[in-house]
């Protein structure tokens, strides 16, 4: 979508303030305690178009209303597994207000099958064909069968108790081990099993490693399914213009692969449909492209004769799956807890295969082993198992949420077992800051001091303090229990093959009157990404942020890019933006050397002007050097490259695709990482888990927006807690989803988070271009770990453990009973 | 979205509603403060041709009395935590709608009436009613009669309610009796999973548990308490021989509630007595 354009910011002395090249944080950034005066040109970029967010006033798609518009509503299935035998939605197209009816022959007639946002065959995996609607067989409840678009949503929806559909019902299997067994229900009967894939993740020999160890320890974990929840659901509108083009509204994370896809799927000729990506109100892998409602509304749009909005209910939006994991695992180590070997049985309930792609984190799910910590020989094995669930799509976090809580588990387990604390059995298993870069099996890390990160957060937290409060708390016969969490979070993922890609592109585009815009194919989930790549550009041509815009998200105006996942904006579009104005900056000089007399490299962009440093008398401002181009460019000597827009592409450089001699590869090229404190007290009696302190610092390299990182870390964070604590979708043994509203999918609210004390350290990577890693993700796993750590070191005193999540009062007083009353009635 | 064809009305007089009731018995759905109806309506949850608007009765007067506390049955949440007459005079109403799950909006629009006959047994109000002995002003075709909280309740989401009847209001004796409290949730967005309105009065103790069982549970428990605090391991089993059948939710299995249910009715009392559990 267009941003809003930038407005000039009052100013008391009536001239602009120039930021640095980037803003590198400065070590006290991090404090958020701390009411700083920010030093000149230290100012963190004002959020753009944050008070149309406040006010209530910016537009998001279901705010689109073109004249004319219809509504869409979509049949689902009601069975889990079941044969479609007859679809007859005869009645339905005479019900009051329907303009269009789509049954699965229309849908199949009308377009192709949908491309997978991952294409599983592309890793080795099995595969099946996913048409728009289902017309021969549904493999989950949710399903979409037949699709309505009326005058009003009402009418649309009144329309689809008028379908018949014949089903025969099959035996449904909704859990990863039952479908496993011999003799279970296929989910796709020509496989031959439910087994979609199984990723190796090893070095060395694990088995040999953990038989010779000391001492070693099994344990199993489990995580239920749950998800995202963004505040604002999917939604999409399509509308056509008489000359056949097609405009599509998406709340969407990825607007150009999306036009791929609909080019693909309806048979049109991409430069024929304009895709747009509204304003976001959280995206978090649940708006990755690749959905059936996407091309379902273009086709009910071209039916009725006029534009169709459908919009994701509640329900819907909690039918898409994430982060259901399991590990089975053992682990040796020495007597000073060094882990000397891991091996892992990672299990994803996948739910039923789709077009969508969040089946793939199974692959993160494995890779992320053995995080931080130096290990010789491990073998994970993670397997991606199909159920009659709905479909997994992305989930922040991405399946290394789930590597963190198991490896911090065994490190609070060796930990426990070895009477050691915890801390310092994280920092015997740490890889060494001076190794770096460092690889492991799928891995090559590109920097990092994870002993420094530890250090800092067990300051912050006053960790000694806590563990005298502690020894208190048990005295008194309380529950009280702190979590460690240490969490690598691989960002930047490249997946050659997929649209899922580690480069993008950004065009700087400089104006006659000196305006700036940005044309960038990254887009943003609603982070702010935009205020921070106005705030490199106009870094580098020296002129106030407010004088840049950047255009995210219309395909019809933006270079070609991948949109927005795996953290990867500031490294790939962000900096793709930075090399294009410097080139910018360059031919502005060119031209500025010919008009000042001045040499080049003499030249210096800031404060609106451009100035020879050698006489600071000549100077020109920005903009009349700009409208000099313009007007004289290619006429007067010297100013001879007039073209002020220049296109760059740039990416992390750290992708090793190609394994090395010893099968080594790296698909992920940044890995910030950050440390967690959890502080909990049980309650014995009723399992009700009280956390009442967090503290977490991060290090995501170099920062360019302080705020925007602690925002992303203060939401990754509350995720990882909801996940750990409350928020579940459960299924019935036959297959039917039971939270269909936020009163039954329980997500944190802000009377339930501690006050997160954040602090930061600043490890920049060598491989991109500002040294920037990811910063969206970290917080997820770590949030996650460290409440599961804490809860289960406030139950160490009754010997329980808690290893079903989520850790809600029964499944916490299940534990509980489970090690204080075994083989007691519950 | 409401997906039938449907009629507002807004009646002048009691029995004008309770006429609209009778005519489109069985389609047919009172609106208090709307939060549970009209999602479900939205949700295509509940069917019904007709909604009777309370509103122009009037209905959102409290009024304390000396021997009691009048609630009309558009009195919000919010009102609540407002009137400072209906603090001081039924502190136990007041907590209880402070911890009713929903935020702003819900203590804004709400209503205790409205909760009250929703009769969900994973809701905070028709425990605490009958707790303290509160009784329902029904207005009816065949004109008002009284009912104690203790009898409305049938099942769950079933009340006595006949057809044509509505509550009018809430009234709530001004006895002497303090009351201890406790409620268990999994967050602050849950619904409750485990109430106890605990009472002692005249040598009586009682306590009303909710959300364990479809209705309220009322337990009598004076001859546990003859020389002093309840007895605790004697008030334990007793609670959980009155749950045989405890209410399931998606929050929380049954025997989870009625496993913590004689911890909650004990922390009530604990509180109540000045006594640790």
């Amino acid at each position: 979508m267009t941003q809003s354009p930038p407005r000039p910011r009052p100013r008391d002395d009536g001239e602009a303030t120039t930021p640095p090249p980037f803003a590198v944080t400065p070590e006290v950034d991090g404090d958020t305690a701390v009411d700083r005066e920010p030093a000149p040109g230290r100012l963190h970029p004002l959020r753009r178009d944050g008070d149309l967010l406040l006010t209530g006033r910016a537009e998001f798609l279901d705010d689109i209303a073109l004249p004319g518009l219809l509504h869409a509503a979509v049949l689902r299935s009601p069975h889990a597994h079941a044969r479609v035998l007859r679809v007859d939605a005869t009645a339905a197209r005479q019900a009051r207000g329907v303009r269009a009816v789509l049954a699965p022959e229309d849908a199949d007639a009308q377009a192709a099958p949908l491309p997978a946002f991952f294409e599983p065959s592309i890793v080795g995996g099995k595969t099946s064909t996913f048409r728009i609607l289902a017309g021969t067989k549904v493999t989950y409840v949710g399903e979409a069968v037949a699709a309505v678009a009326a005058e009003t949503l009402a009418d649309a929806e009144a329309a689809l108790e008028l379908i018949e559909v014949e089903y025969e019902v099959l035996p449904a299997v909704v859990d990863a081990e039952d479908a496993l067994a011999p003799g279970a229900p296929l989910v796709f009967g020509e496989w031959g099993d439910n087994l979609l894939a199984v990723f190796p993740f090893a070095e060395g020999d694990a088995a040999a490693a953990v038989a010779a160890a000391p001492h070693r320890l099994s344990g199993e974990l489990h995580t239920q399914r749950h998800h995202t929840a963004p505040m604002e659901t999917r939604g999409y509108i399509a509308s056509w213009d008489r000359a056949g083009r097609l405009t599509f509204w998406g709340s969407t994370q990825n607007p150009h692969p999306l036009r791929t896809n609909l080019s693909t799927v309806l048979g049109l000729p991409e430069d024929r449909i304009r895709v747009i990506a509204t304003r976001l109100g959280g995206g978090f892998g649940h708006k990755f492209n690749g959905y059936a409602e996407e091309p379902l509304v273009c086709l009910l749009a071209r039916a009725a004769g006029g534009p169709v909005k459908w919009v994701e209910t509640r329900a819907d939006a909690l039918l898409v799956g994430a982060r259901e994991f399991s590990h089975r695992f053992t682990v040796g180590y020495d007597d000073t807890g060094r882990i000397l070997g891991i091996q892992d049985r990672v299990v994803g309930n996948i739910g039923a295969l789709g077009s969508w792609g969040g089946w793939s984190m199974t692959f993160p799910a494995g890779m992320t082993f053995p995080g931080p910590y130096k290990v010789a020989d491990y073998d994970i094995q993670s397997h991606a198992v199909v159920t009659n669930k709905a479909p997994w799509n992305g989930a922040r976090g991405y399946g290394k949420e789930t590597a963190c809580l198991a490896l911090e588990r065994m490190v609070d387990l060796i930990a426990a077992e070895r009477g050691l604390d915890p801390a310092d059995v994280r920092r015997v298993n740490f890889i060494p800051e001076d190794e770096f870069p460092f690889w492991t099996a799928a891995k090559h890390l590109d920097s990092g001091n994870y002993a420094g990160a530890l250090d800092k957060v067990l300051a912050l937290s006053d960790y000694r303090g806590l563990r005298a409060r502690q020894e208190r708390a048990r005295a008194g016969g309380r529950l009280f229990g702190i979590g460690l969490a240490f969490e690598l979070t691989p960002e930047g993922g490249d997946f050659a093959g997929s649209f899922v890609r580690g480069y993008d592109t950004s065009t700087v585009r400089v104006y006659p009157s000196g305006a700036v815009t940005v044309l960038t194919g990254v887009t943003s989930p609603g982070t702010g990404n935009e205020t921070s790549i106005a705030h490199l550009v106009a870094s580098e041509l020296g002129i106030p942020s407010e004088q840049v815009s950047v255009v995210q998200g219309d395909t019809d105006t933006c270079p070609y890019g991948f949109g927005n996942f795996t953290s990867r904006s500031l490294a790939t579009g962000g900096a793709a933006a930075v090399l294009a104005a410097r080139e910018i900056r360059d031919r502005m000089s060119g031209a500025a050397a010919a008009l000042l007399d001045c040499a080049a490299d003499d030249l210096r962009f800031a404060d609106g002007n451009v100035t020879c440093v050698t006489v600071p008398t000549s100077s020109l401002s920005f903009a009349e050097v700009a409208e000099t181009v313009y007007r004289r460019g290619l006429a007067a000597p010297g100013l001879d490259q007039p073209l002020l827009e220049v296109t760059r592409v740039d990416l992390p450089h750290n992708f090793h695709h190609v394994p090395d001699e010893q099968g080594r590869f790296s698909a992920y090229p940044s890995y910030p990482y950050s440390a967690h404190v959890a502080v909990v007290e049980v309650d014995a009696e009723t399992g009700v888990v009280d956390l009442f302190e967090f503290h977490a610092v991060d290090d995501c390299g170099n920062v360019v927006s302080p705020r925007f990182v602690e925002g992303q870390l203060y939401g990754a964070i509350s995720m990882g807690i909801g996940g750990a604590l409350w928020e579940h979708q459960p299924y019935t043994t036959d297959g039917q989803p039971v939270a269909t509203q936020f009163k039954h999918y329980l997500t944190p609210r802000a009377g339930d988070l501690p006050a997160i004390r954040l602090d930061s350290q600043h490890t920049p990577s060598p491989f991109t271009l500002l040294g920037t890693k990811g910063a969206g993700e970290s917080g997820v796993g770590g949030g996650l770990a460290a409440c599961v750590n804490a809860v289960n070191d406030a139950l160490a005193p009754l010997g329980a453990t808690a290893h079903h999540l989520p850790l809600n009062p029964p499944n916490v007083l299940a534990a509980i009973d489970a090690a204080t009353n075994p083989g007691g009635a519950r | 979205m409401i997906r039938t064809p449907l009629r507002y009305h807004r009646p002048r007089t009691p029995d004008e509603a309770s006429a609209l009731l009778v005519e489109h018995r069985g389609d047919v759905a009172v609106l208090g403060g709307g939060t549970q109806l009209l999602p479900q309506m939205n949700r295509d949850q509940v069917h019904v041709g007709h909604l009777v608007d309370l509103r122009g009765l009037g209905l959102r007067r409290i009024e304390v009395t000396d021997d009691q506390v009048v609630v009309e049955a558009l009195v919000t949440y919010a009102d609540v935590l407002l009137s400072r007459d209906l603090s001081r005079a039924a502190p136990h109403l007041r907590r209880v709608a402070h911890g009713v799950t929903g935020g702003r909006q819900i203590r804004n629009t709400g209503t205790l009436a409205g909760s009250a006959c929703f009769a969900m047994p994973g809701s905070d109000m028709p425990a605490a009613l009958v707790g303290i002995d509160a009784i329902l002003r029904l207005h009816g075709p065949d004109g008002a009669r009284e009912v104690r909280a203790a009898d409305f309740y049938v099942d769950a989401f079933t009340t006595v309610l006949r057809p044509g009847e509505f509550v009018l209001a809430i009234t709530i004796p001004r006895t002497a009796a303090r009351t201890g409290y406790c409620k268990v949730k999994h967050s602050s967005g849950s619904w409750p999973i485990a109430t106890a309105t605990a009472r002692r009065l005249d040598g009586s103790a009682t306590v009303t548990l909710g959300s364990v069982h479809a209705t309220p549970l009322h337990v009598d428990v004076s001859d546990l308490a003859s020389n002093g605090p309840v007895d605790r391991a004697a008030l334990a089993d007793r609670v959980r021989s009155a749950l045989p059948a405890p209410w399931t939710d998606v929050l929380a299995p049954g025997d989870y509630r009625a496993r913590i249910a004689g911890v909650v009715a004990a922390r009530a009392f604990s509180e109540l007595e000045g006594v640790p559990a």
